[in-house]
C-alpha cells in the first residue's frame, strides 16, 4: 500500500493521551481516505450520538492518498465531526499547503476526542507531537493567531496552520477554519467544534516523502495530467479571473442567486462585483495551492479609506455572490472588506451571507423592526450595517447572538412566517447556484450529506456543460430546466465526487484533467490498480455510508427537500418560470439509489457497497420511528 | 427565403445585416475595443478542403464589418477563435452553446479572456444573430 503512511494520529485532548493508529489494509482500499475515511472511522466513534459541541463528538482532520506528491491538484484535505449547523454529518474540505504538510509530517490523519481543560493548539512536526498553551493567542483573530504561530514554529520549513478566530471560539454554529489566512473550511461550523474542544489551531510541518508505488509510471501520468490542464479553458477562466467569473458567466444562465433567491437578473450589478470587475480594480495578484497549476485564488487590495484591505485573500464567486447579489450590494470594495472581515474572525462567507439576506428580507417584512436589530438599518444594500451585523455575529452581540445559530433556528425565534425566507436544505444555506436554473443541482442539494453543497458531487460542472464524460454516462448536454431523468446524472455525479473527495483532489482540476488521467495518477501513486468500476463503486461507498449515518442522526425523506423560495418560480431572467420538480427528481433517485419510501438504504444497498455492518444499527434507526 | 452558402460575401452580409439590427448588440458591445479572428479547420470529408477564416470587425457597439479574410488577417486579430468545421456548424445551428463551447476546448480562444467575459452578453447577441442566418452548408 502507498500513498499513505497509514499513522492516523489519534489524541484525547481531555488527557492529553496520544495514540497512533494504523487501521487495516481493507479501510484504505475500500474508503481511500479524505471524508470516506473519515466517516467510516467516525462510525465507530459516539458522534453520532453525540451533541455536536461536546466533548464525545470527534472531530478528524484527513487526507487523501495523492496529498503530499506533486500530482496537480493533491492539496485537499477535510474536517469532519457531527456539525454543529446541521446537527448532521459534517465535513468542510481546503486546498493550500496544510494537509501536504500533515503527510510531510508523518501522519495521514488526526482525530481529535475530548476537550482540552484550557485553550490549547496542536503542533505536529516531524513527527512529533505537542499539545501547546494557546491562552496567548486566545481572543486573536485568525489572521494575527496564525502569523504568531508561524513566527513561532517556522524553521528552515514553512510551518502551515489552522486556526480559528473569535466567532469559532464563541462557537458561532457557521465558524470557518483559517488555513494560512489564504483558505478557508468554511462549511458545516467546523470551527465551532475546534472552539467547543478549546482547540485554537493545528501546526504542522515536515519533510517526509510520500511513498509512490509506481515510481516509473507516475512522471507519465503526471505529465499528462498537466498537459491536459494546460489546455482547458475552465482552468485559463479560473486563473485569470479567480472563481468570481462564474458571476459573469452564471448570470446569462440564470445561476447567480439576487436578492435572497427573490430576483432571477441584475446584469449590472453581476457587471460590478464579477470577475472582470476584480480584474480591473482591485486585484493585484494570484495565488495557488500546494501543486496546483492553475492558481484560481485572487490576491486583492483596496485603498478605499472605508473598506480598507490590506493585501490578500480576495473574495470568490460564492463570497460576491453571498455579500453581493443576495443582500443587493453592488460595492465591490465593500465585498472585498466583508470577506476580510469573515475571514478575520472566522466565519463561512456563505451562510454568514445568507444569513444576513434572510435578516434582509424579515425585516423588510417587519418581522424584525430596527430595534430588534439593535438599531441597524439592515435594508438591502446598505452595506455598512452589514458590516455592524457580522461584527455582531462574530461576538455573538445582541442579534448576532440569534444571527449566530444560523438561518435556519434564527428562523424558529422570529414569530410570523420567517421560515419562508430561509434557503437551506437540511439547515445549511444553499450555495450561490440556483436549482431554477438547474434542476439537477437542486437534486444533488436535495442529497447533499452535509446540506445544500455544490462540492459532493460533480453536478455543477457536468449540468452547466463545462465537462462531459460519455464513457461513464455523463452526456454532454443536459436540457438545464429539465428534471425528468436527471437521477442518473446526479447520481454518477455524486460518486465521482465522493471519490475526488476521498482521494482529496481540487474538483477544477479533476474537471480539467479528465477522468482517466486521475485513474492513472492515483494508481500510479496506490498501486490499487482501481478501474473504473473500481472508482464508481467507492464514491457509491462513501455516499451510502455517510447517508446511513446521517439517518442515524435523525435524517429521513423529510429532510430531502428543496426550500420553499427555490420552488418558486422567478419572473425574469434565464431561469423565469422554471421551477424544479421535487417529487419527481425524489422518486427517481430514490429508486435508482436503493433508498426506501423513508429514505434509508436497504438492506441490499448496504450489502451490494460493503456496508453490512451498518445494517442492524439502521434497523435500529427504522424501528425508531 | 434562399439559403446562403456559408463562407461566401452574401453569407457575411447576411450575418452582418442581422448583427446590425440588433439593438441588444449596440448595448451589450459598447466599449468593446477589438477585431475578431474565427479560424475553422478545414474537414475534406464534410467538403471543406481548405481552412476557412473569417474575420469581425467590431467597435464600440458597431459592427464596421463581417467578411472572410486571408489567414494572416484574421490569425492576427485581438481576439482569435477557432475550431474544427463541424463545432462552427454546430454553433450556427444552435446545437453547441459558444461560451459553453469554450470551456468544453472544443473551441479555442486566444485573447484576453477577462475582456472577453466581461462582454459575453455581447457574444451570445453576435451568435444569436448568425443563428438567424439561413445557412447552407458544405456537406448539407
Amino acid at each position: 500500500m502507498s500513498g499513505f503512511h497509514n499513522r492516523i494520529l489519534q489524541i484525547d485532548l481531555s488527557s492529553g493521551k496520544q495514540d497512533v493508529i494504523s487501521v487495516e489494509n481493507d479501510y484504505w482500499l475500500n474508503y481511500v481516505g479524505g471524508s470516506a475515511l473519515a466517516a467510516r472511522l467516525f462510525a465507530d466513534t459516539d458522534g453520532p450520538i453525540s451533541d455536536p459541541l461536546s466533548p464525545t463528538n470527534p472531530l478528524m482532520v484527513m487526507t487523501g492518498p495523492m496529498v503530499g506528491t506533486n500530482f496537480p491538484g493533491s492539496s485537499r484535505f477535510v474536517m469532519c465531526a457531527r456539525s454543529p449547523l446541521t446537527g448532521i454529518w459534517g465535513e468542510s474540505a481546503s486546498g493550500g499547503f496544510f494537509g501536504a504538510q500533515v503527510k510531510k509530517a508523518g501522519f495521514d490523519g488526526i482525530v481529535f476526542l475530548g476537550k482540552c481543560d484550557r485553550p490549547s493548539y496542536l503542533l505536529v512536526e516531524y513527527g512529533r507531537v505537542e499539545l501547546a498553551d494557546a491562552r496567548g493567542i486566545w481572543g486573536l483573530d485568525t489572521y494575527e493567531s496564525i502569523s504568531k504561530l508561524k513566527q513561532r514554529h517556522e524553521d528552515k520549513q514553512p510551518a502551515r496552520v489552522l486556526a480559528i478566530g473569535p466567532a469559532g471560539e464563541r462557537m458561532v454554529r457557521f465558524a470557518a477554519v483559517s488555513n494560512d489566512r489564504a483558505h478557508y473550511l468554511g462549511r458545516t461550523g467546523m470551527g465551532a467544534v475546534m472552539g467547543s474542544k478549546n482547540l485554537k489551531a493545528i501546526v504542522a510541518k515536515g519533510t517526509e516523502k510520500i511513498p509512490i508505488a509506481y515510481e516509473d509510471a507516475y512522471p507519465a501520468a503526471r505529465k499528462a495530467a498537466l498537459a491536459k490542464i494546460k489546455e482547458s479553458m475552465i482552468c485559463s477562466s479560473f486563473h485569470d479571473l479567480g472563481t468570481a467569473a462564474a458571476m459573469d458567466m452564471g448570470t446569462l444562465t440564470g445561476n447567480v442567486p439576487i436578492k435572497n433567491w427573490s430576483l432571477g437578473e441584475n446584469y449590472e450589478m453581476a457587471a460590478a462585483i464579477g470577475g472582470p470587475a476584480i480584474h480591473e480594480s482591485i486585484l493585484k495578484g494570484r495565488a495557488a495551492c500546494y501543486a496546483c497549476p492553475i492558481g484560481c485564488k485572487p490576491v486583492v487590495e483596496v485603498d478605499n479609506p472605508e473598506y480598507m484591505v490590506s493585501k490578500g485573500p480576495g473574495p470568490e464567486y460564492e463570497t460576491c455572490a453571498s455579500f453581493g447579489t443576495m443582500i443587493m450590494n453592488d460595492n465591490l470594495d465593500g465585498i472585498a472588506y466583508l470577506n476580510e472581515l469573515c475571514n478575520r474572525q472566522g466565519l463561512d462567507t456563505i451562510t454568514c451571507g445568507s444569513t444576513v439576506a434572510f435578516i434582509m428580507e424579515c425585516y423588510e417584512n417587519r418581522l424584525l423592526s430596527k430595534a430588534d436589530l439593535d438599531g441597524l438599518d439592515l435594508s438591502w444594500g446598505n452595506v455598512d450595517a452589514v458590516i455592524e451585523l457580522v461584527k455582531k455575529i462574530a461576538m455573538r452581540e445582541g442579534i448576532g447572538d440569534k444571527a449566530a445559530l444560523g438561518s435556519r433556528t434564527m428562523a424558529e425565534l422570529i414569530n410570523g412566517n420567517a421560515e419562508d425566507f430561509t434557503v437551506t436544505v437540511k439547515g445549511l444555506e444553499l450555495p450561490m447556484h440556483d436549482p431554477r436554473a438547474f434542476h439537477g443541482i437542486g437534486l444533488a442539494y436535495m442529497n447533499s450529506n452535509r446540506g445544500a453543497c455544490h462540492l459532493q458531487h460533480t453536478v455543477q460542472a457536468v449540468e452547466q456543460g463545462m465537462v462531459a464524460w460519455p464513457e461513464i454516462g455523463l452526456e454532454e448536454d443536459y436540457p438545464a430546466t429539465e428534471s425528468n431523468g436527471k437521477a442518473k446524472m446526479v447520481s454518477i455525479c455524486e460518486d465521482i465526487g465522493q471519490m475526488a473527495n476521498a482521494a482529496c483532489i481540487c474538483h477544477f482540476v479533476y474537471w480539467a484533467m479528465g477522468l482517466d488521467n486521475f485513474f492513472a495518477g492515483f494508481n500510479a501513486v496506490t498501486g490499487y490498480d482501481f478501474g473504473m468500476n473500481d472508482f464508481l463503486a467507492t464514491g457509491q461507498r462513501a455516499w451510502v455510508l455517510k447517508r446511513a449515518l446521517n439517518n442515524m442522526m435523525g435524517v429521513t425523506v423529510a429532510d430531502d427537500q428543496l426550500p420553499k423560495k427555490v420552488l418558486t418560480a422567478l419572473a425574469d431572467g434565464a431561469a423565469a418560470g422554471s421551477t424544479p420538480d421535487e417529487e419527481l427528481m425524489r422518486r427517481e433517485y430514490y429508486e435508482l439509489r436503493g433508498l426506501d419510501e423513508r429514505g434509508i438504504p436497504t438492506p441490499q444497498l448496504l450489502d451490494f457497497s460493503g456496508l453490512e455492518f451498518l445494517n442492524e444499527r439502521l434497523e435500529k434507526a427504522r424501528a425508531a420511528r | 427565403m434562399e439559403k446562403l452558402d456559408v463562407f461566401s460575401n452574401e453569407w457575411c452580409k447576411a450575418w452582418e445585416d442581422k448583427v446590425k439590427a440588433s439593438k441588444d448588440f449596440a448595448v451589450f458591445n459598447k466599449g468593446w475595443q477589438g477585431d475578431i479572428g474565427c479560424v475553422m479547420f478545414k474537414d475534406p470529408d464534410a467538403n471543406v478542403p481548405e481552412n476557412q477564416y473569417l474575420y469581425l470587425d467590431f467597435e464600440d457597439g458597431v459592427v464596421n464589418g463581417i467578411r472572410m479574410v486571408d489567414k494572416e488577417k484574421a490569425e492576427n486579430a485581438k481576439f482569435v477563435i477557432s475550431a474544427p468545421y463541424v463545432r462552427w456548424k454546430q454553433v450556427a445551428q444552435k446545437e453547441l452553446d459558444a461560451v459553453k463551447g469554450m470551456m468544453q476546448g472544443k473551441l479555442k480562444l486566444k485573447g484576453n479572456l477577462p475582456y472577453v467575459v466581461k462582454y459575453l452578453k455581447g457574444v451570445q447577441e453576435s451568435i444569436r444573430c448568425l443563428t438567424e442566418v439561413d445557412s447552407r452548408f458544405p456537406d448539407d
